[in-house]
This record gives C-alpha cells, sequence and structure tokens, in this order.
C-alpha cells in the first residue's frame, strides 16, 4: 500500500512538473509587429538592444538580438531605425531575447 | 558523393578569388584619390561593362524563354511582366511608387522592383547612357556597402528614386559577392522574407554552404550573366543554363552503384533537397488589414524549410495556362527525371472575357483594401479597356533547388521505396504491379541489412 502510494505520488508530482515545463516555455513565447526606434549594438558587436514601437498597444518592447545573420544586418544597415519588424521573442529572467526578427517589407 | 579532388579544387578557386580581392582590389589607390562617381569610375578599368550589365536579367528581369508554353514570339518575359499568383504583379504595373495615405495617413513606398540594381531614374530594362549611369555597381561588388543610403524617395518632379551608397568609402573597398549579397534582394521575393521560396541558405542548412561556397561558386558569373536551372516558374535566364553534374559532380557521382542507377531517371534534388518552406498559398482577392493601417493579401506561410516537396516528371519544358503553370514531362519521353517541387496555389481576379489571368496594382489594396481598385488601375496601365473579373485559383509548381542537405539527410531506399514513402508512383505513372514491386523492401532489404551491421 505504502509502495502504491509513493508510486502514485512520484507519477502526480512529474505530470505536475512536466505541465508546469510546459507552460512556461509555451508562455514565454511573445510576438510583437513595429517600427525600430533604437539599436544600440554592443562593443564587440556580439548583441544589440532594440526597442519596438508596438503597432497594436503603443507600447515599447526591448529585445536583445544575438543572432548573427539579424546582426549582420544592423552592421551594414540593412535594418535600420524606422524599420517595421515581425519578432517573436522569449522573456527569461526579466529580459526580452529575440528568436525571430524579420522585416516586414518585401517586394 | 563530391569527388574530393572536385571540391578541393573549386574550394582553392573560391579560396583564392577571396584571398585575391582581401589583399586588396588594384583601382582602390585611384578610387582614394579621385572619389566614386558612380559606373563611369568602374569603367576607367573595366570598359563596356555597364552596358554589358544592361544586356542581362538581373537589369532587364525579363529575356528570351523558350521552354515554357503559350508565349509571344519575340517577346522577352520575367518579372517585368509576368502575371502569376505569387506576386499577382509585375514591374510594370507595381513600379516602386508611392502607396496613397492610409485610414492612419501613413503613405509608404513599396513595388515589385524595389531590389532593381538602378536608381529607377530609367525603367527597368532601359537602355542607354542615362541607364548606364544609374546602376548601382557598389550593391554587389562593395564590402562595406551602407544599406542606410539605399532607400526610396521623391525628387523634385515627383520621380520616385532609389537613392544608393555612392561613398568613396563604399567604392574603396570591393570584395567578392557572398551569399549575403545575393540574399539581400533574393530573401525577400513574394511580399516579405522568405516568403517566396522559404529556405535559409546558411551553414546549418546547406552544405555546399557549409563547405565555404557561396552562390556564385555554383552560378558561376560570367560577363555578368548567371548560369541558372530550370525552375518551372523562374523563366528569365541568361542564355546559360546550369546543372549539378560539371565542375564539382559527375553523372555517377555515388560509391555505390545501385545509388548511380537512379541518376538516370531521378534528379540530385531529388535526394538531396528533402525540405522546403515559404508560402504555400494567397489569396489577393482578401487584403488583411495590418496594425500599422496599410493592408497585405491574405498569405498562408510556412515555417522556413519545413515543407516537404512533391515529386514529378520534368523535362525542363514547362506548362503554361492561367490555372497551372508546373513541369512536363513523363516516365516515358526519355527526356525527363524526377524532380521536387514545392507547391504553391495563389487566388487572384481572372478576366471573364478571356480567362487570362488579370494583375493588380497594389497601391490601391495596401492603402484601403479594395482589391478590385488594384485591378482597375493595372488595367488602366496595361490599356486593358474591357474586363470581367472573377475569383479563381492558380496552381504553380516552383523548383525545389537550393538548401541540399548533408549526406546524412539524403532519402535513401526506405524513404522511397516503401508503402506510405514520399514519392507516389501511381502518380508518376506506375501500374499497380510497378508500385507493389518498387514499393516492396525485397529489392534492398539485404543490402540495408548488411549496411545496419557497420551502423549503429
Amino acid at each position: 500500500m505504502k509502495k502504491h502510494f509513493s508510486l502514485v505520488l512520484m507519477v502526480a508530482v512529474l505530470v505536475a512538473s512536466g505541465l508546469t515545463m510546459v507552460k512556461t516555455a509555451s508562455a514565454e513565447e511573445l510576438k510583437v509587429v513595429g517600427v525600430i526606434t533604437k539599436i544600440d549594438l554592443a562593443p564587440d558587436g556580439k548583441s544589440a538592444v532594440v526597442t519596438l514601437k508596438d503597432n497594436k498597444s503603443g507600447a515599447d518592447v526591448v529585445e536583445t538580438v544575438a543572432d548573427d545573420l539579424t546582426l549582420d544586418k544592423f552592421k551594414d544597415h540593412r535594418i535600420v531605425s524606422g524599420d517595421e519588424i515581425r519578432s517573436k521573442y522569449e522573456q527569461k529572467d526579466g529580459k526580452n531575447f529575440s528568436k525571430l526578427f524579420k522585416k516586414t517589407a518585401g517586394c | 558523393m563530391l569527388g574530393k579532388a572536385a571540391i578541393a579544387s573549386v574550394l582553392g578557386v573560391a579560396l583564392a578569388t577571396s584571398v585575391a580581392f582581401a589583399k586588396e582590389h588594384p583601382g582602390k589607390d585611384y578610387i582614394l584619390k579621385n572619389g566614386y562617381q558612380g559606373p563611369k569610375t568602374c569603367e576607367v578599368c573595366h570598359p563596356g561593362k555597364a552596358k554589358e550589365f544592361t544586356g542581362t536579367v538581373h537589369w532587364k528581369h525579363a529575356s528570351k524563354v523558350d521552354n515554357v508554353d503559350n508565349l509571344k514570339p519575340g517577346v522577352e518575359y520575367g518579372m517585368k511582366n509576368r502575371i502569376y499568383t505569387m506576386c499577382n504583379g509585375n514591374d510594370i504595373v507595381n513600379n516602386l511608387k508611392e502607396i496613397p495615405p492610409n485610414q492612419m495617413g501613413k503613405t509608404k513606398f513599396s513595388g515589385c522592383n524595389t531590389c532593381h540594381p538602378g536608381d529607377h531614374s530609367t525603367p527597368v530594362g532601359s537602355t542607354g547612357p542615362q541607364a548606364e549611369e544609374s546602376i548601382d555597381c557598389l550593391i554587389c561588388h562593395s564590402t562595406k556597402y551602407d544599406f542606410s543610403k539605399r532607400k526610396p524617395g521623391k525628387r523634385a518632379d515627383g520621380t520616385v528614386i532609389m537613392s544608393q551608397d555612392r561613398s568613396t568609402e563604399a567604392a574603396a573597398n570591393l570584395g567578392r559577392p557572398t551569399a549575403k549579397t545575393c540574399m539581400i534582394c533574393h530573401e525577400s521575393a513574394g511580399g516579405g522574407v522568405l516568403v517566396k521560396r522559404g529556405f535559409s541558405i546558411d551553414p546549418k542548412n546547406d552544405v555546399h554552404v557549409a563547405n565555404g561556397l557561396a552562390c556564385i561558386d555554383c552560378h558561376q558569373v560570367k560577363n555578368h550573366k548567371f548560369p541558372t536551372g530550370y525552375d518551372p516558374n523562374n523563366w528569365a535566364n541568361d542564355g546559360i543554363r546550369m546543372s549539378c553534374a560539371g565542375e564539382c559532380h559527375t553523372e555517377t557521382p555515388h560509391k555505390d552503384a545501385d545509388l548511380n542507377r537512379h541518376t538516370a531517371k531521378i534528379a540530385c534534388q531529388t535526394c538531396h533537397i528533402t525540405r522546403t518552406g515559404g508560402a504555400s498559398a494567397k489569396d489577393f482577392t482578401k487584403w488583411e488589414k495590418q496594425d500599422n493601417g496599410f493592408w497585405e493579401p491574405s498569405t498562408l506561410k510556412q515555417n522556413v524549410n519545413e515543407t516537404r516537396p512533391v515529386y514529378a516528371w520534368y523535362n525542363h519544358t514547362v506548362t503554361n495556362t492561367p490555372k497551372f503553370i508546373g513541369p512536363k514531362g513523363s516516365r516515358t519521353d526519355g527526356k525527363s527525371k524526377i524532380y521536387p517541387f514545392k507547391i504553391f496555389q495563389g487566388k487572384a481576379y481572372f478576366d471573364k472575357l478571356t480567362g487570362s489571368l488579370l494583375s493588380m496594382d497594389f497601391a490601391p489594396p495596401m492603402a484601403t483594401g479594395d482589391s478590385l481598385a488594384g485591378v482597375a488601375s493595372a488595367a488602366k496601365i496595361l490599356g486593358i479597356k474591357k474586363y470581367e473579373p472573377v475569383p479563381g485559383w492558380q496552381t504553380i509548381y516552383f523548383g525545389s533547388n537550393h538548401l541540399v542537405g548533408p549526406k546524412s539527410k539524403a532519402l535513401t531506399c526506405t524513404n522511397c521505396h516503401v508503402p506510405n514513402g514520399v514519392i507516389n508512383f501511381a502518380a508518376l505513372g506506375y501500374s499497380k504491379e510497378e508500385v507493389a514491386k518498387l514499393t516492396s523492401p525485397e529489392v534492398y532489404f539485404r543490402k540495408v541489412v548488411e549496411s545496419q551491421k557497420d551502423d549503429f
């Protein structure tokens, strides 16, 4: 009986922690479409902090961008302030980390 | 798979070229001393190159096309004048222009030819001294091009032009074009980043890039003319065709004779390009309002590199009807091979009077969402006086020719020769009996079992 109870408890804990993880992972990915108002490229060029003005709410969204392709676009000004961006990001420790960062414009 | 000597040779040439460029462009001192005055500065050492460039597809956005049905003889075709439902417009009806104010009073510049490497003071494909003077040589040839200087604007006379970076710094730093150079334009086709093609060329996803090759190592440019393949939806070409077999690969590229046997009927891409991506469908009859007040055609986007291709026989000739653009071919014509394709479906307006697809000027619907106003504007530009627009769908097969995966990701016997395999043999014209044989493990069972002994 005791053994059975321990097993049930263990399964319950595992399921609960699994659900929590799923909830956390999915809740953290956020989306924004907005215009860049500021790009601060780190001196070493390995990251940048970008401020977007959310088209929907008008609020500022500040993201850290660290992928090489996007950083390269900041460096040669293929992406500049005033460009409209479609972005997905994750929140960690109170900061937003970019997962996708694309200009909305195309031809 | 790849001939080691061939790879070494190509990589060697690529490296030598980049080293040569990295060393220094011989004209650097001249440019630093005299500044950069556009193409005429380049012509001091490279006479005739500007005129040469105006004869290419990158400038004309069109060419003679000889492998596509139902084209008018003597007319050049390309994004300059084509109408199909990935874009539904072209350089003529969607010439770079200022979009009328939307409900929020905002305007913007937009057009199908925003990537055209000129300054838009002369039309796409124009020739002569003014056209040659407007070429933006540095956008491809400079390693320090400042893209913030390339932006659309209005001249005092109202002409919309595209400015360029013609700084001495950009001109003094020349280099071999990289994949980035090409993707500046080629990633944004179809209305957004990676919408049309949907593949991201990077070392993670492409074995050629991972081995240090750039686009121009395969598309080996000669006199500004680019070799291209036979994508059924990419008609314009510089008259030079390319394939995998040649400098790097042979017609029998595998160590395994059974795999080499496949190359007679199966294109390399079929086994080695197993994914594509980008938009799968668009509706130009219904535009969606965005939070910025502008409207966009409704689009079903797929993740980059995540769409499974379909397979069809293709002999490098193309069926072109208002409802369908795709490969021609069969297993019996002696010319076809099985190729992978991305299927795209687009909804737009057709002319009830002629059955042809109507094009759309995006300026009106971008501002107001009124797609019929876009059709009316395009008809006016093209001089079409009588038409009856009715909505309908068009299916397009896009060639799947990029994103070559590593050997470990290529299709194997068990991907195709099984009842639930990726290839639909019945649709490819095989009889029931043949399909049963082709999808039975009998053909390869012993061989795969043997290979698995070393693969654990």
